[in-house]
């Protein structure tokens, strides 16, 4: 965006401020020595995904004697022996469940708290927000894990991913401050408007304004998917004992261990492959959506 | 009245699933840890109040402490190679370059790819036999003979560069933000006064990056203190304990990992090295907010 404003620019001042030691010569060996840089952090970047793509395509020999950069006759196969022999169907199936339950569960219950929060006076109300933004920095590491693990095991909950959904649902303080600001930009005039018509509380909540926030509960869900998604060790503490339910990154995980982990590393690339997958694709289509959220958290 | 009544229903109605969660699986969890660092628990059994033996047992637990130096090895090398290198690429970036937008995509990708899955990816390329990083650097003639970079030796090295990859691009992003929330006129009226590159980086670009610069190394000190997933994939904090990072020792005390792990579980002292970790956390963090006040006050 900014390339194109100052490019129309008149040339005279902009063209005058670059005086970089050295003239014409020096101005280039410092524009190489940057794009080396560049390119190098970029293919530094790139590197374990490009081997990733590779070692999903060699042969389980191949990868096991090491040596060549890039199969020798790409191995498709390999995708269709991790899907079936290697269980990554049903862990593809786990991660997708937990994933969308987790998004949707997070969405609702933090979008309706904060049009609360947003709309209403009630008693409680700072200590509430207080509370879900100290949420977001206490950090006690893997220890709360434990309690929470005992609560689900009470509540039978332990035998689904359902006690993982809710441990997940319930850090939704970031989800709710962000669509916190997205409410605010919609007109209190609109409630109020389908309120006299008639239209009670929860009505124009779930018809009226949920659907005007379609945008923000995209970018808000994005993050949320992702964080699923990529989440490691919560199901990895609950499937302990249920291999069923593992999912992409626990059962990846896994494969280092067992008698054949050194001739299966062919798979473990592709299944590597496979669950990194939806998560490019996510990102390649909604680059802007990821760079400006991030960016907007600092810019206060 | 009524009215009132019915008000305060629907308020609850639509509080009440996010304050039952927060409070059963936020909040609850931390007073469990409050309660059970004073208590002998091993997660089964009976628990038995000690007062405070697990905290004598911390001050003499020599894999702690080791622990506590490790993670402090970790976080120091990581924040030394990613800053710099986040802020270097973050200036760059934010003149007027060509494939910018694709560059800064590129960088950015870490971020939205699980650490575990990288980390079993990294496990692998970085194994000194048949690895991916041996093969490269060989075939480049930079290295001779295959580096274990997995071994005791280098083990702390190769957590810290997965740390850096994953790092980087989210917080070149966090300081490409500051950067253009820098007015360009500042620039532009430097310019006309004749100040330099090298003078307007640091009469402009410095001091006017300072506050976000300061949050942004903030978070950056935290997470760095916080991380082990990676390090748990690729090493499991070994070898002979050369990675074991503070809160990955704390998750060995609190669930079993898959090697002969030398560390029982024991929840009742696990809180306590929880608490005991989270005070050193906030102790750095409260310290870094102390030395860095400065940075905050320049405008």
């Amino acid at each position: 965006m900014n390339e194109h404003v100052i490019s129309k620019q008149p040339a005279g001042l902009k063209q005058s401020v670059p005086r970089e030691p050295g003239g014409h010569a020096g101005r280039i060996a410092v524009r190489t020595v940057m794009w080396v840089f560049l390119l190098a952090t970029a293919l530094l970047t790139l590197f374990p995904l490009l081997m990733t793509l590779a070692g999903s395509l060699k042969t389980g020999a191949e990868m096991m004697t090491g040596g060549s950069l890039l199969p020798a006759k790409l191995q498709f196969a390999n995708y269709a022996e991790a899907w079936k022999q290697a269980n990554f169907a049903r862990y593809t199936w786990n991660s997708a469940f937990m994933s969308v339950m987790v998004t949707v569960g997070t969405l609702l219950v933090a979008s309706m708290a904060a049009y609360v929060v947003d709309r209403r006076e009630f008693p409680g109300k700072r200590i509430y927000v207080t509370v879900q933004a100290s949420m977001m920095f206490i950090s006690v590491g893997a220890i709360v894990l434990r309690p929470q693990f005992d609560l689900m095991v009470a509540l039978h909950l332990n035998t689904t991913l359902w006690g993982v959904i809710l441990i997940l649902v319930s850090a939704h303080s970031s989800t709710f401050f962000m669509l916190q600001g997205f409410f605010k930009a919609i007109p209190r005039e609109l409630d109020e408007a389908a309120m006299v018509d008639g239209s009670g509380f929860i009505r124009t909540f779930f018809r009226i304004i949920l659907p005007l926030l379609t945008p923000g509960l995209g970018v808000a869900g994005l993050f949320a998917f992702r964080h699923s998604w990529n989440e490691y060790i919560l199901p990895l503490v609950f499937t302990m004992t249920n291999p069923k339910l593992q999912t992409l990154t626990v059962g990846l995980a896994n494969l280092r261990y067992g008698s054949s982990a050194a001739m299966q590393i062919h798979l473990m690339m592709a299944g590597a492959c496979l669950s990194i997958l939806p998560m490019l694709l996510a990102y390649i289509l909604a680059n802007k959506t990821f760079i400006q959220v991030t960016a907007g958290s600092v810019k206060g | 009245m009524i009215y009132k009544w019915r008000r305060l229903g629907e308020n609850s109605l639509f509080l009440a699933p996010s304050i039952i969660l927060t409070i059963t699986l936020g909040i609850y969890p931390l007073f469990w840890m409050l309660r059970y660092m004073f208590y002998d628990y091993a997660g089964y059994g009976e628990a038995l109040f000690i007062g405070l033996d697990n905290f004598r047992r911390l001050l003499r637990d020599g894999l702690f402490w080791e622990s506590v130096r490790n993670t402090f090895v970790f976080a120091g090398g990581k924040l030394l190679l990613t800053l710099p290198l986040s802020l270097l690429l973050a200036v760059i970036l934010n003149g007027k370059l060509r494939g910018v937008s694709l560059l800064r995509g590129i960088y950015f990708m870490p971020t939205v790819i699980s650490t575990a899955v990288i980390s079993v990816v990294f496990y692998n390329i970085f194994n000194s036999y048949n690895g991916m990083v041996n093969t490269v650097l060989m075939k480049l003639h930079l290295v001779s003979a295959p580096v274990d970079w997995l071994g005791p030796k280098h083990a702390m090295l190769t957590v810290i560069i997965v740390a850096v990859w994953g790092a980087v691009g989210n917080y070149m992003l966090l300081f490409l933000a500051g950067l253009q929330s820098i007015p360009q006129d500042l620039y532009e009226s430097a310019a006309i006064d004749g100040a330099n590159a090298g003078r307007r980086f640091w009469n402009i670009t410095l001091p006017m990056l300072a506050p976000v610069a300061q949050m942004v190394i903030m978070l950056a000190i935290i997470a760095s203190l916080k991380g082990y997933e990676s390090i748990m994939v690729i090493t499991e904090g070994g070898p002979i304990g050369k990675t074991e990072v503070m809160y990955l020792y704390l998750y060995k005390l609190l669930f079993p990992v898959s090697t002969g792990s030398p560390v029982a579980q024991q929840l009742g002292y696990g809180s306590a090295v929880g608490f005991a970790s989270a005070v050193i956390v906030g102790a750095v963090t409260g310290l870094y907010f102390f030395f860095s006040r400065k940075m905050n006050k320049v405008y």
